[in-house]
Parts: structure tokens; C-alpha cells; sequence
């Protein structure tokens, strides 16, 4: 039992310990600001971690919207209010699924990606070369990489609510005959700007700062061998997704448990 | 052993985990020479360059480069002596999204205030150097691992160096690839008046360019001679390495209990498991 108790706190302060060497290199990777290339490095990482990604979070986003039509049609059309669908369909969308979806969508395409390529970095010992050029390779590799996560992921959420929105028009509209102007206008009076869409904004904000924060602190501290990298990248998805999940329920229950 | 080395390490002991990687080592490395650290895979050479190049920080005792303690230089004070140092390392370590022109020059970038002009003229003759000037505009991925080892050599040469430290460089070599490296790390080392630095197990290679060679194993300085002083040496340990003898003072077999023990052994403990499956 004492042995158990022992191994238990073994285990925690292991956790801390890791965690405080995440943070470090956090803050260590973003004290200084950014040099004279700093904005063309970051414009660069935006292109790979935004815009490379924007593919996958459409697509999902159009099906997602879709299903979201169909069963709310479904559901709602039992009780003779299918004209609610558009206000059924913007809410999930803007509260929960987008910033949820898109998340775990950024942490497979682009954490993963990240996280890969920081690890292989250390492994063909570019990182060492830099450091031993003068150059930090947090500040150099790690903090642009960190702020296009940071600048991307509410983008694409927004874009990905959008999509879902004309995806459920599709359907609920256009293939099932909804009035046009009631799921419109349902939509517009039941979703509140700053009680919806900037706390969908507020999640999509701490979802990519965990997402970024765990995909580069994996790649840049994993064991720099193929077995190493395979461990890191398939830790950040996991990790990621559990902390997007967990995430989510305590905001929601702030933001909109008390309602 | 001379004081005035370019490079002295004082009682310097380095531990990973519970394994004592060196005990209490001194070593001192003579300017303008080529020195070759060898010894056995696994006796911490490159661990050995690494604290050198103050990536790592000995647990006891103190690296000096240039009569400065780096363990008490604060990061910039470290980044301008980093300057005066080239380091070759074994995988080449170029950055693969730069071309092979952007490579040479990414520490001229960093390090000095070149313009346009005079940047483009000292890549252009470092890579002349090294033979790769026609391969400016290939990537990385595009050069074998020769040319590739040959383009980081004129990456770590392109600030000119009073220091340059070599991490295997002939390790997975072709003949050829070999002799041309050889030549380069020798040519450099007299022309430029370098300080040269190399960690290699490949004993011929390295005792045909080396003035000095620094054998280690088992957290020792097992010795510190010229090239044909540890030919003739009669040292038992050093005798083994330089002639390459698969069994001697440093064993075949990693440690372990006697086999006719663990044969027995464990014959019995699985006869335990049979029977308490029964």
C-alpha cells in the first residue's frame, strides 16, 4: 500500500516536473521578440499550419453542417417546428461543435505536423547546429510556430461555423424545404453575439494554445530517434484531444452553465 | 601537459543518470594542431565535443575555450565565442528548407553585417573550397552524404573559425568521400591556421591527418600521444583499439553473471511457473 502511495507521488511530481519544462519553454520561447525576419518566419508557418489545413476543416465542416440539417429536421419536425432548424443548427455549431471539431481536426493535421518536424529537427541535429550558430531555436523554430497556431485556429473555427451553417442550409433549406427566411431569421434572433459567438471565439483561443503548446513541446522534447518521434507525434493527438474534451466541459460549465 | 592549450579541461566529470560518463578527466588541446579524440562507441566522445561546445555543462569541474570558463558566460558572452568556433556534425546537420547556397550562408546572416554582394563572393568561396560550388541551388535532400558533409563543412567554416570541432566525420563513408574529407580537414586545418578538433573511431583515417590523438575509455584519459606513439604503445587497453582486437582488456561481453548459472537458473524458474500453472 505505502508502496503504492510512493509510486502514485513518484508519478505526480514526474507529471509537474514535465510540465514545468513545458512552460519554461514557453516562456523562454516568447521573452524575446521577434527579429528583423520575424514577421516573414511567422507568414510562413500561418501558410503551413493555417492555410494547409483549410482543406480538411471545410469538408468536415460542410458534412458536419449537413447531419447537423438532417437531425434537427428530423428531431424538430416530430414537434412541428422544423422552422427552428437554422437556430439549432448555428447554435451547436457556434458553441460546442466548431471550436471542438476544428480543434481536434488542427491537433491531427497540423499538431501532428508540428510535432513531426521539431522532432526530426533534433534528430538530424539541426537544432544543435543552431544553437551552436548562435541562434536559440526556441525563439527561431518554436515561438513562430506556436503564435501561427495561435493566430490560426480561431480563423479557421470561424470559417468552419460558417460552412456548417450554409451546410445545414443545404439540407434543411434546399433538400427538405424549410422556409429560407425562417432559418434565417430564427438564427438570427436566437444567437447572441457576445454570449455565443465570442465564447465560441474564447474556446477556439484556449484550444489552440494547448494544442500548439503540447504539439511543440513533444517534437522538442522527444527522444530523437524514429521510435522517439513516432511516441511524440502520437502523444500530442492524444494528449490534444483529451485536453480539447476537457477543456471544453469546464469552459462550457463557466460560460453557460450558470443559464 | 601544456597549460596554454587553446582548449583545457580541468577535473571535468559528466554523469548521465547514475553512469559516470568521465571521472575527473584533464584535457588540454594544443592550437593550430588537429587532435583526434577516439576510443570505443559509447565512451562519451561526442558527449565529450558537445560539453566543448558548452551544449552541455559538466557536472564537476570546468571547460575552458580561449582561457574563458563557458560554464560562466552568460548567453551572449557564449553566442560571440560560439562565433569563433565551427562545428561539423555527423549527420551534416543542414537545414533542410535552405538551399545549399542559404546554408553557407546562414551564419554569415546571423554574425556578421555583410552585404548582398560580399556575402554572395564568401559563400561562393567557401563552397569552392570544399569543390560544391556548381551545387549552390540544390537542397539538401538532393546531395549525397559526402557532398552533403562536404557543404556543412563549408557551413562551419564560413565565419572563419579559430576552433573547428568535427563530430565523426568519416563515419559512413565511401573510399573516396573519405579521402577527400581527409584532405579537407587537413588542407583547412594548415591553411587557416585552425584549431582542429576530431571525434572518430576510424584509426587509420583519423591517425593519418591527426598530430595528436586522445584515446578514451571507461570515463578515462587512457592516453594522449602522437599517432605512432599509440602504435608501438604497449598498453594493453590501447594496444586492443588501435589493432582492433575483438576481445582483451576492454571484454566482448557486456557484464552479466556467469552463463551456466543463468542457464540453471532460469531453467529452474521456469520449471516454477510450470508448476505453479499446475
Amino acid at each position: 500500500m505505502i508502496n503504492l502511495v510512493v509510486a502514485l507521488g513518484e508519478q505526480l511530481l514526474q507529471r509537474l516536473a514535465l510540465m514545468g519544462q513545458a512552460l519554461l519553454m514557453l516562456v523562454q520561447s516568447l521573452r524575446v521578440l521577434p527579429g528583423k525576419h520575424g514577421l516573414s518566419r511567422l507568414t510562413q508557418q500561418l501558410y503551413v499550419v493555417g492555410v494547409q489545413s483549410l482543406i480538411i476543416m471545410l469538408v468536415s465542416a460542410l458534412f458536419i453542417g449537413m447531419v447537423l440539417g438532417l437531425q434537427g429536421y428530423t428531431l424538430l419536425s416530430a414537434y412541428g417546428s422544423e422552422q427552428a432548424v437554422g437556430q439549432m443548427v448555428a447554435l451547436t455549431l457556434v458553441r460546442e461543435l466548431s471550436p471542438v471539431v476544428a480543434a481536434l481536426l488542427f491537433a491531427g493535421r497540423a499538431g501532428s505536423a508540428l510535432t513531426a518536424e521539431i522532432g526530426l529537427m533534433k534528430a538530424t541535429e539541426q537544432l544543435a547546429s543552431l544553437e551552436m550558430f548562435g541562434v536559440d531555436p526556441l525563439h527561431r523554430i518554436v515561438a513562430p510556430r506556436f503564435l501561427a497556431g495561435l493566430i490560426c485556429l480561431p480563423i479557421l473555427v470561424a470559417i468552419f461555423s460558417l460552412v456548417g451553417i450554409y451546410g445545414g442550409h443545404i439540407v434543411a433549406v434546399d433538400w427538405l424545404g424549410v422556409y429560407s427566411g425562417s432559418y434565417w431569421g430564427n438564427m438570427q434572433q436566437a444567437v447572441d453575439f457576445g454570449e455565443d459567438v465570442i465564447n465560441g471565439m474564447i474556446k477556439a483561443l484556449v484550444f489552440a494554445f494547448v494544442v500548439s503548446w503540447i504539439a511543440l513541446y513533444q517534437g522538442y522534447s522527444c527522444v530523437p530517434t524514429s521510435q522517439g518521434i513516432s511516441t511524440a507525434t502520437t502523444r500530442t493527438v492524444v494528449y490534444s484531444s483529451l485536453a480539447i474534451l476537457g477543456f471544453d466541459f469546464i469552459l462550457t460549465a463557466l460560460m453557460f452553465g450558470g443559464a | 601537459m601544456a597549460v596554454n592549450g587553446i582548449i583545457e579541461i580541468h577535473n571535468l566529470s559528466f554523469f548521465r543518470g547514475n553512469r559516470a560518463i568521465f571521472k575527473d578527466i584533464d584535457v588540454s588541446i594544443a592550437a593550430g594542431k588537429i587532435t583526434a579524440i577516439m576510443g570505443p562507441s559509447g565512451t562519451g566522445k561526442t558527449t565529450l565535443l558537445q560539453l566543448i561546445g558548452g551544449q552541455l555543462q559538466p557536472h564537476c569541474g570546468a571547460v575552458q575555450l580561449f582561457g574563458q570558463n563557458i560554464a560562466q558566460l552568460n548567453r551572449k558572452q557564449l553566442n560571440q565565442l560560439r562565433g569563433r568556433m565551427g562545428v561539423l556534425f555527423q549527420s551534416g546537420a543542414l537545414f533542410t528548407d535552405l538551399t545549399v547556397f542559404e546554408n553557407v550562408a546562414f551564419p554569415l546572416r546571423e554574425h556578421t553585417q555583410l552585404n548582398d554582394q560580399q556575402l554572395h563572393d564568401r559563400v561562393l568561396l567557401k563552397l569552392e573550397a570544399v569543390g560544391l560550388r556548381g551545387a549552390r541551388d540544390l537542397r539538401p535532400s538532393h546531395l549525397s552524404g559526402g557532398m552533403a558533409r562536404r557543404v556543412a563543412l563549408a557551413r562551419a567554416v564560413a565565419l572563419e573559425p579559430e576552433i573547428i570541432l568535427y563530430d565523426e566525420p568519416f563515419a559512413g563513408q565511401d573510399p573516396i568521400a573519405m579521402a577527400v574529407l581527409q584532405r579537407l580537414i587537413k588542407g583547412l586545418n594548415d591553411e587557416m591556421q585552425l584549431t582542429s578538433v576530431l571525434v572518430s573511431h576510424d584509426i587509420a583515417e583519423a591517425c593519418a591527418i591527426a598530430d595528436r590523438v586522445i584515446l578514451l575509455g571507461e570515463g578515462r584519459v587512457l592516453a594522449h600521444d602522437t599517432p605512432e606513439a599509440l602504435q608501438t604503445s604497449t598498453d594493453p587497453a590501447v594496444r586492443q583499439f588501435m589493432h582492433g582486437e575483438a576481445d582483451g582488456v576492454i571484454p566482448f561481453h557486456f557484464p552479466a553473471p556467469p552463463l551456466a548459472a543463468e542457464l540453471l537458473c532460469s531453467n529452474a524458474s521456469a520449471a516454477d511457473k510450470q508448476g505453479g500453472l499446475l
